[in-house]
């Protein structure tokens, strides 16, 4: 009978979890509007200082081990803080991508893939990125590579900027990597 | 009302397969086979076994041996039809992105082998609710194919959610029906093939699991067949302000 009701709550709590996921599903297409200013904007210069591996290394050189340790556990945490936030602006940028995706413009329509493409890999690379830093946060003489996260980052970027110049031609977008 | 042989009871095992077969030949007809395949076989030939199942309990000629051979027979032809649904419904929200495609594969994998593995484990260590193997064996069998089928559906919901990837209209319909239809006959044949229940109590569950699976014929009738709405939908712009600071922040990167 255990046996039972362990094959039930894990039903009970799959279905709930599933139902979850297809309403939410549902409510992404009706609630494409407010998606936009769901975008938090991220400060690439402190992110990319925060992920450089030679600012680390600067650091093992001039501070004693004890400091070292709680620097860098420091700027683990806020690496961590902005990784995830590149994460959320990637899986908002997926529902933008994917709200152009059938655009009667095929620039824009490809463009629109592209953005979705660069936002996902970069999501993907997110989840790896924060396991790395929370082994590094355990474990602080371990390396962690959050350098595919800015890489990403800054081609989603060119992306999104992209998209935004075919949708929006009549605002100036200075730089673009295209 | 909740007796086997009731009309209800017929009603409930015969009509959502008749239904079924109702919806391959309308998806037939519309061409919609070819965007579903496994779906459509799903629906035709699972509907098929599931009719031969209902015939072999109500013929008298049919012996008991007889009609548990062919249950299985029909487990066997439900269960890989089912797995290769659930292959489907994965390829049609993840394939055209390959940045995740490869994940989600190597990972829905490698959960597939596990589950088979607790599948077995669980089977085996499960008190038989029979004397006869045959039967006993049968319902583990459907608890073991249900436990697999929930899992790879709930990691397929899981894994489009963290990327924000939407399902299709009908790919969204037949998603979750099968996935309410497996969780529903899981948490069922969990207590049927562990619990030890009395006959009377069984019937509920009976009744529970085709009034489910009835439900969900419905939906798949609904998501595939009638229209989405025409909602005017303009693509979503980047507003004004992100796009300027994103390219402040841009400049600022490349100036160093």
């Amino acid at each position: 009978m255990t046996l039972a009701i362990v094959l039930v709550v894990a039903a009970v709590i799959a279905l709930i979890l599933i139902l979850r996921g297809a309403v939410s599903s549902s409510v992404q297409v009706s609630a494409d509007a407010t998606l936009a200013p769901q975008i938090q904007p991220i400060d690439v210069e402190a992110f990319r200082n925060l992920a450089d591996s030679a600012e680390d290394d600067y650091l093992r050189r001039r501070l004693p081990a004890s400091e070292l340790r709680r620097v860098r556990r420091a700027r683990l945490r806020a690496l961590a803080v902005y990784v995830q936030v590149a994460a959320r602006n990637a899986a908002v940028l997926v529902s933008v991508g994917q709200s152009a995706l059938n655009s009667d413009d095929s620039p824009t329509a490809a463009a629109a893939r592209e953005l979705i493409s660069d936002a996902l890999q970069l999501r993907r690379n997110a989840v790896f990125a924060l396991i790395r830093i929370y082994v590094a946060l355990a474990w602080p003489n371990a390396g962690f590579v959050a350098a595919p996260v800015l890489d990403g980052y800054r081609h989603l970027h060119g992306s999104a900027m992209r998209l935004g110049r075919l949708q929006n031609p009549s605002i100036p977008v200075r730089i673009s990597f295209s | 009302m909740f007796r086997a042989h009731s009309l209800l009871w017929h009603y409930l095992w015969v009509g959502p397969n008749l239904f079924l077969l109702a919806l391959g030949w309308l998806l037939s007809k519309r061409g919609l086979h070819r965007r579903f395949p496994a779906f459509f076989a799903f629906a035709t030939l699972g509907a098929v076994s599931e009719l031969a199942v209902y015939l072999a309990d109500v013929s008298p000629s049919v012996s008991p041996e007889t009609f548990w051979y062919v249950v299985w027979f029909s487990l066997l032809v439900e269960g890989p039809l089912k797995f290769a649904l659930i292959g489907e419904i994965f390829a049609q929200v993840f394939d055209s992105y390959t940045s995740v495609a490869r994940l989600g594969r190597q990972l829905i994998q490698g959960l597939g082998v596990f589950l088979v593995l607790t599948a077995a484990l669980l089977a085996a260590y499960a008190p038989m609710d029979n004397t006869l193997g045959i039967i006993a064996g049968a319902h583990l069998l459907e608890q073991a194919i249900y436990l697999v089928e929930s899992g790879l559906l709930l990691f397929i919901f899981l894994f489009a959610g963290y990327f924000s990837l939407r399902f299709s209209r009908p790919g969204l319909g037949i998603a979750l029906g099968l996935a309410i239809s497996a969780c529903v006959h899981l948490a069922s044949w969990a207590v049927l093939a562990n619990g030890g229940l009395p006959d009377s109590k069984r019937n509920i569950l009976d009744f529970l699991n085709m009034a489910t699976y009835h439900a969900c014929v419905l939906m798949w009738f609904y998501y595939l067949l009638v229209p989405e709405k025409a909602v005017a939908k303009s693509a979503v712009p980047l507003p004004e302000n992100n796009l300027a600071v994103w390219n402040r922040e841009l400049e600022r990167l490349l100036q160093q």
